[in-house]
């Protein structure tokens, strides 16, 4: 379990973090939220000692985080970057060794990530000789050689391509099914919604939304019911308490109270009209996003 | 895992990766070469040694060709004497280089081409010695009695801030041992500056910092390239030794197993130092191209360092060579010259290294401050004031720009000292006097070099190296405040 215990940081007259206090739990994936400059870079470096806090504390299962519990953890900055003119395998390696494992035991899971990410061929190329996709996987591999029970990535998707992306989450997803704490940042919500069970929501440093996103998505109280049809549009006024949030081309998204009557509701829809689909559904991550970000 | 053996993993990289370079393999087999081939070089160039070929002809008088093979062995030259019936046939053998001087009637030296002085005077002496004894006899006077009056006065001869038994070569040596050690310390030193900048432009530091301590990461990479570093003067020094062995004719005390070990010792000792301010400098740029911008200082610090040991390698004893070896930014490039020369007793490179290990220590704790808090900075270069402030961020201090030179200002000139304390209480008033701040610093500092400048010249008595020492040190002074508040210099004040 990794927490954020009232992590505070300014630079200058900024204040990248305020306060700001969650947990990244095992065995699940943590989806990272919040618009440009939120402060998710700020506090990813922080959990690594890469900015060293004003206030507050970074736990990994309770305790403050020191440099010991550092080397078991895996990272992959933002900004990505490795030598260049080195060779692919012994980069790896010597990144492994940095964590403190030795060169035959770094070097046995270095060659089966290379092996399983396709990449066994190009061992002892240098990287710079790899295609940016291949680059991408080695900066995983940098992140993973160490077998790390958290892994934290500064935007895992940016850049990648719709087949990485793919390859991406389920290898995340592999992971955290394997036990470890995964926390990501991302600017992909439909991504997230799709591979996260938890999100962090941060705004100017603060934490404005966290939980399990299916509870959080749950507690709002209002429900959305997109319908899709054929003709002539029902009559919406007459659906009164409903909201019509956009109506056109066949296609409506109505926000309705949690207590609506769905079947009620069908049935006076498709009362004239003819409803290809009715979809009754809580709010999407990204109108939870929204909601909370501009709050 | 501690921080030693992350440091050494790190120093274990920057070896296997650049020893892999043919670049280095080529640059340390071409400075052992060029080493060995500068000391062989002169002997092979001096053919038959200390021989020398004199013609005669015309009118000679009897006792000549016998008095210029005594005052030949005299000055420690064998010489062969030939017999030419005429002038032509002399002058013949002169241009085909089969004499090395022909003394036609005794009058006229005719040579091949320069003329030799150590060969003019021996061949003159011979006939000054010769004409006197024959008109002394001619006066009457036994050839006792002129050997009596001839009999040669003991003249001895000192140099005075010379040591004996060093000649030029022995200069030559020390000069060489110097270069070698400036190119040592400048090439290494800027392996570190590119490497610190190569990490920061590739991103790849915020991997390695995520793993192991900043202080780790520079000090691994300050060891393993200085292990390179000491590997290719070792070979270069071991050049030297076998070269100078090798070559058993020629003798030069400077280049000698004590004197070349304590070379590679000052290259430990210039290297750490200088390569720790190059590391630091390094993190304040973001890209390959900053590296000028940000170690400019330090590089010509360096290099005046070798032009002052340069300078005074010629009378090493003197208090302006002592001063250069003492102070620990010269001291790797003027000790090992005075030690070579022989004109140090046993404490004094002692001192000296305790006084540069003291500097490095203080360098190494600024450096790690200063790396650690600017090494994660992405974007435009950054000020030196900047990266200092932010490593004393926690606690907001009045920083003052160059304060070095405000510094030397109130302790040098009495007249510099109330201005000093102005810029102090206006800056504590009001922090906006940025122009007018920046024309009093140009002015103060122009002052310091202009004394520096008189001070230098009257210590070494030459004009050309006073004024060098002001213009380098002004040099230095601009590149410092540009470093350090991170725009291009003071403004021009117009008046």
């Amino acid at each position: 379990m990794l927490g954020f215990d009232g992590a505070t940081k300014r630079f200058g007259s900024v204040t990248a973090l305020d306060r700001c206090t969650f947990a990244a739990r095992p065995g699940r994936l943590t989806g990272f939220l919040g618009p440009n400059g939120a402060g998710k870079t700020t506090a990813m470096r922080a959990v690594f000692g890469l900015v060293e806090l004003d206030a507050g504390t970074v736990r990994w299962h309770g305790v403050p985080v020191s440099a010991k519990e550092r080397a078991r953890f895996g990272y992959m900055p933002e900004e990505r970057g490795l030598y260049p003119r080195m060779r692919v395998r012994d980069q790896l390696v010597y990144l492994g060794q940095l964590c403190g494992r030795g060169a035959t035991d770094v070097g046995r899971s270095v060659d089966q990530w290379l092996e399983r990410l396709g990449l066994a061929g190009r061992a002892a190329d240098r990287l710079d000789a790899l295609s940016h996709g291949n680059q991408q996987r080695v900066q995983l591999i940098a992140a993973l050689v160490n077998d790390p029970g958290l892994l934290v990535l500064d935007e895992p998707f940016s850049g990648l391509d719709p087949i990485a992306m793919d390859a991406m989450g389920g290898l995340l997803a592999e992971l955290a099914a394997g036990g470890a704490t995964v926390l990501f940042s991302s600017h992909q919500l439909d991504v997230v919604e799709d591979l996260c069970q938890d999100v962090v929501i941060i705004e100017h440093g603060r934490v404005v939304l966290a939980g399990e996103l299916a509870e959080l998505r749950a507690k709002v109280p209002q429900r959305f019911v997109d319908i899709r049809y054929r003709g002539l549009a029902p009559d919406w006024p007459e659906l009164a308490p409903v909201t019509v949030i956009e109506a056109k081309d066949g296609r409506a998204r109505l926000r309705v109270g949690r207590d609506t009557d769905v079947a009620a509701l069908l049935a006076t829809v498709q009362d004239g009209t003819d409803v290809v689909s009715f979809a009754y559904q809580p709010p999407t991550l990204s109108e939870l996003f929204h909601q909370a970000v501009a709050a | 895992m501690n921080g030693m053996r992350q440091g050494w993993l790190v120093a274990r990289r920057e070896i296997g990766e650049r020893s892999r370079s043919r670049a280095f393999l080529v640059s340390l087999a071409l400075m052992a070469v060029a080493v060995a081939a500068v000391l062989i070089m002169p002997a092979l160039l001096k053919p038959g040694g200390g021989s020398k070929d004199i013609g005669l002809t015309g009118p000679t008088p009897a006792a000549l060709a016998a008095t210029i093979g005594q005052q030949a062995h005299a000055a420690g030259v064998t010489a062969r004497v030939h017999h030419y019936a005429s002038l032509a046939a002399g002058e013949q053998a002169t241009r085909q280089g089969r004499v090395d001087v022909l003394v036609a009637g005794a009058q006229r030296l005719e040579w091949p081409g320069r003329a030799d002085q150590q060969l003019k005077a021996v061949v003159t002496g011979a006939i000054q010695l010769v004409t006197v004894r024959g008109r002394a006899a001619a006066a009457g006077i036994s050839p006792g009695a002129a050997a009596a009056l001839l009999a040669p006065v003991p003249v001895s001869s000192a140099e005075l801030g010379h040591v004996a038994g060093r000649s030029p070569t022995d200069e030559l040596a020390a000069i060489i041992m110097t270069g070698v050690l400036l190119m040592c310390i400048s090439i290494f030193g800027s392996m570190v500056l590119t490497g610190v900048l190569e990490e920061k432009a590739s991103r790849v530091v915020e991997v390695l910092l995520a793993r192991i301590p900043a202080r780790a990461l520079l000090a691994g990479k300050i060891a393993g390239i200085g292990l390179l570093g000491l590997a290719q003067i070792a070979v270069t020094a071991l050049a030297a030794l076998i070269a100078v062995t090798a070559v058993g004719s020629l003798n030069i005390p400077a280049v000698r197993g004590a004197v070349l070990a304590w070379a590679v010792a000052w290259f430990v000792l210039g290297y750490a130092l200088y390569a720790t301010v190059f590391g630091a400098l390094g993190s304040l740029g973001s890209r390959a191209e900053d590296a000028q911008a940000v170690a400019g200082p330090a590089q010509i610090v360096l290099v005046a360092a070798y032009f002052a040991s340069f300078f005074m390698i010629t009378q090493p004893g003197s208090a302006a060579a002592k001063a250069i070896s003492y102070f620990p930014l010269t001291a790797p490039l003027a000790m090992p010259g005075r030690i070579a020369m022989g004109a140090t007793t046993w404490w004094e490179p002692l001192l000296a290294v305790a006084l540069t290990l003291a500097t490095i220590i203080g360098l190494i704790q600024l450096a790690g401050r200063l790396y650690t808090s600017a090494i994660l900075h992405s974007g435009p270069r950054l000020s030196l004031q900047d990266a200092w402030r932010s490593t004393t961020a926690a606690a907001p201090t009045v920083t003052t720009p160059a304060p070095s030179a405000t510094e030397a200002g109130t302790r040098t000139t009495t007249t510099a000292r109330p201005r000093a304390r102005t810029t102090t209480e206006r800056r504590t008033t009001m922090t906006t006097t940025g122009p007018a701040r920046h024309r009093l610093l140009k002015t103060v500092l122009t002052g310091i070099a202009v004394a520096l400048g008189i001070a230098v010249a009257a210590l070494t008595s030459d004009v050309i190296i006073g004024v060098a020492a002001g213009a380098v040190f002004i040099a230095i002074a601009n590149m410092m405040v540009r470093l350090w508040t991170g725009h291009p210099g003071p403004p021009v004040a117009h008046h």
